[in-house]
């Protein structure tokens, strides 16, 4: 019998869970949000943004027809196995 | 411990991430390299016959405890040991520990492809490694949460950026998952018994991915991309309920790789619905990174470093959607046993979270070297080399696991099923060949950028 076991070990996760989300909740960690949003930027060097190169515009087409396919080939097998359903 | 002082002073002033990136660009080669040959042992099986170090049954498991633990963790870590103490406006607290750490993690990575080469294998997937390593392993996490947890407690900062949150739940959970998907309390064995086993074999083996790498990368794409286009998170708010919502939902997931197993159906069914429900975090996490760099693609592309993990997060995308297909029964009664996983394997740890990792190693290696890297034009090139192999393997195994699914249904016998594929696994190795140059190409680039590079110095 190990669902003693594994039940004990899920709810210690969710306590923890619980607790660190009641932290957070106390220690305002959902407040001031907008300035969260800029923490990454602080100290950044200000530079100018460069421009998308025809290079660049290449690549991400390139990365939008591997999508494509990516997407049409999961497709492909969803309607394949729902054919296969007798 | 004067050595230590002295390769800490040797690295300079971010020598724990320095040592990071070392560590993983070095395993990323010889976890290729075990690749290839387990690879070669799918076209020609008597290939190297009688090498029994790397027989199939043994580099199989080396390769992928390697990419795991040796390239893409201790990548992501680079970055996180680097972006935690910016976040935080503090230093990292200890740089020597950072390097015993990296030291250790080298040391315990040679003992665990030693053992699975002698065949001291616990024989579970993602569980191989014997207890002696299992333990160590365990520790390394031990030292990183440490060090981690003593910056968050030094910081001036009073929030916490979501990244930080990424990558301290990352390593506390994986440090305890993996003492228990590890069954650390029985050294002999390193398992339950029947049933109950596969259940947290695969609850500690979805953790693997869903907490350890996923949070990791997802950390490093929150702090890089907007760096990079130099424009606030689209919304902090957003990055924290999918932070919350991914730890919820991918906590339940495990059962999934166990459909076609007697496990209670209750479990499949929380299984089911939390892979379908993985749509919410991955979603939220898209939406938000990419409004972020929304009009700003000429930045990415001018960043070698946030073109990788700007790509991470696409291949990202894919796995999502196609690991939720995956996940229905009756889809994987076609998709399960069969190379279409090892495809979904390699875009979701490799083409997600290991172009990621490389994508954080080239964002920080300017920065903790003060020097322009050695050559853009290498890592632009390693970039479609890994791009190519990638997409190339993920097909062609997507289309093995489809003809292998295909005659399973119908009943075919195996023997007339494999030659039928055997093109395939040429196809797959050629493109493993595009992922090995890269592989070789970045670390001749990291080690020359970290130690040898002529570049003046940029700071
Ligand atoms: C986010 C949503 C995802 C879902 C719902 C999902 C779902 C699945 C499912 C159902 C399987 C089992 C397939 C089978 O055995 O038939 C699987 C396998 C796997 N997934 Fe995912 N996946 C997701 C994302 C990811 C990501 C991001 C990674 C990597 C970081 C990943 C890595 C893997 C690996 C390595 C396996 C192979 C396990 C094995 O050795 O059998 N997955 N996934
Ligand atoms: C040179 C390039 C590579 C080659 C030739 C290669 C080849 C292989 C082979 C032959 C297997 C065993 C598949 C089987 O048992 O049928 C495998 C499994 C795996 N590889 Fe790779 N690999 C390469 C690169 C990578 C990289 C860079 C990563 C991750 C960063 C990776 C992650 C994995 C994972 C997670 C598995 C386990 C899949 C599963 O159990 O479903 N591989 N690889």
């Amino acid at each position: 019998m190990y669902y003693p076991y594994f039940i004990s070990y899920m709810l210690a996760g969710l306590v923890i869970a619980l607790l660190v989300f009641a932290w957070a909740m106390k220690n305002d960690q959902f407040r001031d949000q907008q300035r969260a949003r800029f923490l990454p930027l602080f100290d950044a060097p200000q530079r100018k943004s460069a421009r998308a190169s025809r290079v660049s515009r290449i690549e991400v087409y390139t990365l939008f027809g591997l999508a494509c396919v990516g997407l049409c080939s999961s497709f492909a097998v969803v309607i394949f196995a729902l054919l296969r359903v007798e | 411990m004067a050595s230590i002082v002295n390769i800490t002073e040797k690295l300079g002033s971010q020598a724990a991430a320095k040592a990071f990136t070392l560590t993983s660009a070095v395993w990323f080669a010889f976890a290729t390299s075990f690749g290839m040959i387990a690879a070669g042992y799918l076209i020609a099986p008597d290939f190297m016959a009688n090498i029994e170090f790397i027989q199939f049954g043994r580099s199989r498991p080396i390769h992928v405890n390697l990419v795991l633990f040796g390239f893409v963790t201790p990548g992501l870590l680079a970055a996180a040991l680097y972006y935690a103490p910016r976040l935080l406006r503090t230093h990292l607290y200890s740089q020597r520990l950072g390097v015993v750490t990296a030291i250790l993690w080298n040391l315990t990575l040679v003992i665990g492809v030693i053992s699975l080469g002698m065949g001291y294998s616990q024989g579970r997937e993602y569980a191989e490694l014997p207890w002696a390593v299992d333990l160590m392993i365990a520790g390394l996490f031990g030292l990183v949460i440490f060090n981690l947890f003593m910056t968050v407690h030094r910081r001036q900062e009073p929030i916490l950026y979501v990244s930080i949150w990424y990558a301290c739940a990352a390593v506390v959970l994986t440090a305890v998952g993996y003492c228990l998907g590890n069954v650390i309390w029985k050294p002999d064995s390193g398992a339950l018994l029947g049933i109950p086993d596969a259940i947290l074999l695969w609850f500690y083996g979805h953790n693997i991915f869903g907490l350890l790498l996923t949070p990791l990368a997802l950390g490093v794409a929150y702090y890089v991309l907007p760096l990079a286009t130099r424009s606030p998170l689209y919304s902090h708010t957003l990055s924290l309920i999918g932070f919350w919502s991914l730890i919820v939902v991918y906590t339940h997931v495990g059962t999934h790789h166990l459909l076609q197993v007697p496990v209670p159906t209750w479990l499949k069914a929380i299984s089911i619905v939390d892979s379908v429900g993985m749509v919410i975090p991955v979603m939220v996490f898209l939406i938000n990174i990419w409004f972020t760099v929304k009009g700003k693609l000429g930045d990415i592309h001018a960043d070698i470093g946030a073109k990788f993990v700007f790509t991470g997060t696409i291949m990202y995308f894919f796995a999502n959607i196609q690991g939720s297909f995956m996940a229905l029964p009756q889809v994987q009664r076609v998709t399960h046993f069969n190379n279409w996983v090892v495809g979904h394997a390699h875009l979701g740890v490799f083409a997600f979270a290991g172009i990621t990792a490389l994508g954080g190693l080239y964002f920080i290696l300017p920065k903790i070297t003060k020097k322009p890297l050695y050559s853009r034009y290498l890592a632009d090139l390693q970039y479609w080399l890994i791009l190519i192999g990638v997409s190339v393997m993920i097909i062609d195994l997507t289309i093995v696991g489809l003809l292998q699914g295909n005659a399973w249904l119908n009943g075919e016998t195996v023997y007339r099923v494999l030659p039928e594929i055997h093109l395939y696994y040429v196809i797959r190795a050629s493109a493993g060949l595009f992922i090995l140059s890269g592989a070789y190409l970045g670390l001749y680039n990291i080690v020359r950028t970290l130690f040898f590079n002529p570049g003046a110095a940029t700071e």
